[in-house]
């Protein structure tokens, strides 16, 4: 019953998002969402279970429960490269991917836990007729994981977990193709379903009362998208270059991330934390898409991507304002992964910088009401997309508000 | 206290909620005065496609698509002397499902069976002159300077200010500050196109004359312009869909049969596998001949003839269907001295230079815009409209930015790129 359920959160109810940071989902928390992102050693709510596995042990109470969303809107301009005057912009839904987290005291010094998230995401859609919709109209990414994890008090000041990570993946991509009748342009649209595993760890040290370092590690997954429908809408006297009923096999890596973090409290009110994210996109390198019956028209691609690694540095702070009363403010520094030889419009990522804000509200002991804000700004960038030489300059805004509640006992 | 921060999140929501604004420095005219534009050339600068000259190819030939984004320079107004429909003179093509002669199905072409409106034909120039777009179909360049044109091409005539105008007197009615020169492409194309049994090369030293007369004319008050060079014929889809070495045999017997039938002309002789197909060429004796490597066979050729008709091994392709190795260095021989002149003019005259040459010699192998992916091949190559001679919208969009490169590159200015994107490409039934 269980699984049916999630099953319909992730077809009907989820959806993917996009923020000019390859297609990682971060925002998984409001909490930390309104500390500029970082939560690997912040040991505040259930979230720990999959900001840091290691930190759930060391949470209050003996049961936990986290869940809320955050609503992604997202948009990114394109100005064709210099000299040009022709611009476009997406047209993206507001996405509102959401988390679950649960936690249990199974024994003082082990809990047991459970994330139901999206961690990968993206969802880009660029307006009617643009100029690169030969090369994308639609590119969707979407994700559900789903962790359970045990968490072990090792020593009095030394937490370590790790969880499973089951991880459904989800592909939708819409491009225009160059055969046009009286009324319409053609257009493939691939649709693909996946499933991949990978590991969530952690270790939340805790060597004084008022300092809390954390390492987290996410494994590197991939989901392999074998046999996803490929479907072609040509003028009927072209459609045998276009064979059909076909299908086409892709893949999409899901880079490993590790993650250091360090809360200290700096008084009974304040907190700091920083937090250092390195994100291992370079097994990003191609894209290929493998069509089961090939034409002289439709031809097997293989695209290359070379994403870069990432180190992006976060920071935040909490300021305990009234007794049921929290505020919280951040910022961080998010490198691109793309190569800006073959930035595609596909995922428009650039070098962002975040602003975030955010509150909780208690209104009894161990029941919280958390809400984030972040403003995300994509840096304008001139990029080129070499193999069909499609380059402009790129400009991005996301604003991600969160809700979400949070309560132990 | 909740509601105050509410408030302030939904503030911070509805600042920041509006688009992003890319900032880039807005275009500039340069060194160049683009406030007059006046474009002369042939059926390429009118924009000519699909065998027609209509009005939506009008408006998207190069010379309209560069004038458009000189309006973000300074530019002026571009008038256009546009057809009143779809249809033009009546000779437009349009891709259908064909039958051939073997019964097999596929694209065909045919033209439009609707009735042009009678005001095409009509003189348009007291209504809607002057004109800014000075192509002309079928113009070669001693034609832009002859007095009464019109009264030869009724292109023009429909046009032209008085019967006895010229086409370089209408232009500089206008008095010019930027000009674009595209002409030469038809001082060979009809010798070509007849398969070199009509239609004249023009000597050189007409070219350069001429030439150089529409260049004094124009800069007497353009203080900048842009011309181009003219493409190999070998770029051109319609010298190139139909190989050469196309007859192959698979049949031992139809081979001897065909050695048999021509055994008395020496130089028609057939094997098992590829041959260059049997032309007329009253040059050699018994009057025919395989064609050879690196000879051109015409898309004109009736295609139903070549696979039904016997054409080509039963029957000598007539000659003007192809063009021998003769003709073509003929017409490549003043192909590269019309360039060397053109070339020398634009250092002359200090003018911006396209190199369309260049650009279509690259097309051959492929050119990549916007995603896209481009050749000179017939129909699925994206540059050549259906006439497989003229250029369709994209390949207008192509040429307008190569134009545009050159200008920008010359006079300092930036006048924006277009999106080839943003043109129709082939229309499939």
């Amino acid at each position: 019953m269980k699984h049916t359920i999630i099953l319909i959160a992730f077809f009907l109810l989820s959806f993917p998002v996009v923020m000019g940071m390859g297609y990682q989902n971060h925002f998984q928390s409001p909490k930390s969402t309104a500390m500029g992102m970082a939560g690997t050693s912040l040991n505040l709510d259930a979230s720990a279970v999959f900001f840091n596995p290691g930190a759930m042990s060391a949470l209050p109470g003996r049961l936990r429960f986290a869940a809320g969303l955050h609503g992604i809107q997202s948009s990114t301009k394109f100005q064709l490269e210099q000299p040009s005057v022709y611009q476009a912009i997406t047209d993206n839904p507001i996405v509102l991917p959401f988390y679950l987290y649960a936690s249990a005291s199974v024994t003082p010094r082990l809990s047991a836990g459970l994330a139901i998230n999206e961690p990968f995401g993206t969802r880009v859609t660029w307006e009617e007729g643009w100029a690169g919709r030969f090369l994308t109209k639609q590119s969707v990414l979407q994700s559900l994981n789903i962790q359970p994890t045990f968490s072990y008090q090792l020593l009095d000041n030394l937490f370590v977990g790790a969880g499973l990570s089951i991880l459904l993946g989800k592909t939708e991509m819409i491009r225009k193709l160059p055969v046009q009748d009286d009324n319409h342009e053609g257009e493939l649209s691939i649709k693909g379903n996946a499933t991949t595993w990978g590991i969530n760890a952690g270790i939340l040290w805790w060597p004084a009362s008022d300092l809390r370092l954390g390492i987290s590690y996410r494994s590197q997954m991939k989901l392999e998208f074998e046999d996803a429908q490929a479907i072609f809408k040509v003028p009927s006297l072209v459609e045998t270059s276009f064979p059909s009923p076909n299908t086409v096999s892709t893949s999409i890596p899901l880079p490993a991330s590790l993650d250091a973090g360090i809360a200290w409290d700096a008084s009974e009110r304040w907190m700091w934390v920083v937090n250092l994210n390195y994100v291992f996109w370079n097994v990003f390198e191609n894209r290929q898409l493998d069509f089961a019956i090939n034409s002289s028209v439709l031809v097997d691609e293989n695209n290359p991507s070379e994403y870069s690694n990432t180190f992006s540095l976060r920071i935040g702070t909490q300021f305990h304002w009234q007794e049921n009363l929290v505020l919280r403010a951040g910022t961080f520094y998010n490198p691109s992964p793309v190569n800006p030889n073959y930035f595609t419009p596909e995922n428009p990522s650039l070098n962002s910088l975040g602003f975030t804000t955010g509150v909780s509200f208690m209104p009894f002991d161990g029941f919280s009401i958390d809400m984030a804000l972040a403003v995300i700004m994509g840096i304008q960038e001139e990029v080129r997309y070499t193999p069909g030489n499609f380059n402009g300059i790129y400009k991005s805004r996301n604003i991600i508000p969160g809700l979400g509640v949070s309560y132990h006992f | 206290m909740r509601l105050r921060i509410l408030w302030i999140l939904l503030f911070a929501l509805i600042a920041f909620s509006c688009e992003p604004e890319i900032n880039t420095p807005s275009p500039v005219a340069g060194d160049a005065d683009f406030s007059v534009f006046v474009s002369l050339g042939n059926s390429l600068t009118a924009g000519f496609a699909n065998n027609e000259l209509y009005k939506s190819g009008q408006m998207v030939s190069y010379a309209n698509i560069i004038a458009k984004q000189m309006l973000h320079t300074g530019g002026g107004e571009f008038k256009t002397p546009l057809m009143r429909d779809e249809l033009g003179f009546g000779g437009r093509l349009r891709l259908t499902t064909g039958t051939n002669c073997l019964g097999n199905q596929g694209l065909g072409l045919s033209t439009f069976a609707e009735t042009p409106d009678p005001m095409n034909f009509q003189p348009i120039y007291n209504e809607e002159g002057p004109f800014h777009n000075l192509g002309v179909p079928g113009a070669r360049v001693e034609h832009l300077l002859m007095p009464g044109y019109g009264l030869l091409n009724a292109y023009f005539g429909r046009f032209a200010s008085s019967p006895s105008a010229s086409v370089i007197d209408d232009a500089m009615r206008l008095s010019p500050t930027f000009f674009s020169l595209w002409i030469g492409n038809n001082d060979v194309l009809g010798f070509a196109l007849s398969g070199g049994t009509s239609g004249s090369i023009t000597p050189t030293e007409d070219f350069r004359v001429h030439y150089l007369e529409l260049l004094e004319r124009l800069t007497s008050t353009a203080t900048g312009g842009v011309i181009a060079n003219i493409p190999d014929i070998t770029s051109i889809p319609l010298f190139n869909t139909l190989p050469a070495l196309g007859l192959v045999l698979v049949n031992p017997s139809e081979v001897a049969e065909l050695n048999a039938l021509w055994s008395d002309v020496p130089e028609a002789n057939f094997q098992l596998g590829i041959n260059g197909f049997l032309v007329s060429d009253a040059s050699v004796p018994g009057g025919a001949r395989n064609l050879r490597n690196g000879e051109l066979v015409l898309a004109t050729l009736p295609q139903d003839s070549l696979l039904c008709g016997g054409w080509g091994s039963y029957k000598p392709i007539p000659e003007n269907y192809y063009l021998s190795l003769q003709q073509l260095n003929q017409i490549n021989q003043a192909l590269d001295e019309y360039n060397a002149i053109i070339v020398a003019f634009s250092r002359q005259f200090d003018l911006a230079l396209v190199d369309a040459r260049q650009l279509l010699r690259e097309a051959k192998t492929g050119i990549h815009f916007d995603g896209l992916s481009f050749t000179t091949e017939y129909v699925v190559g994206g540059v050549f409209s259906l006439d497989a001679v003229h250029l369709s919208p994209r390949g207008n969009a192509i040429m307008a930015n190569h134009f545009i490169d050159a200008i920008n590159a010359r006079y300092n200015s930036t006048v924006p790129r277009v999106s080839v994107t943003q043109y129709p490409g082939i229309i499939f039934p």
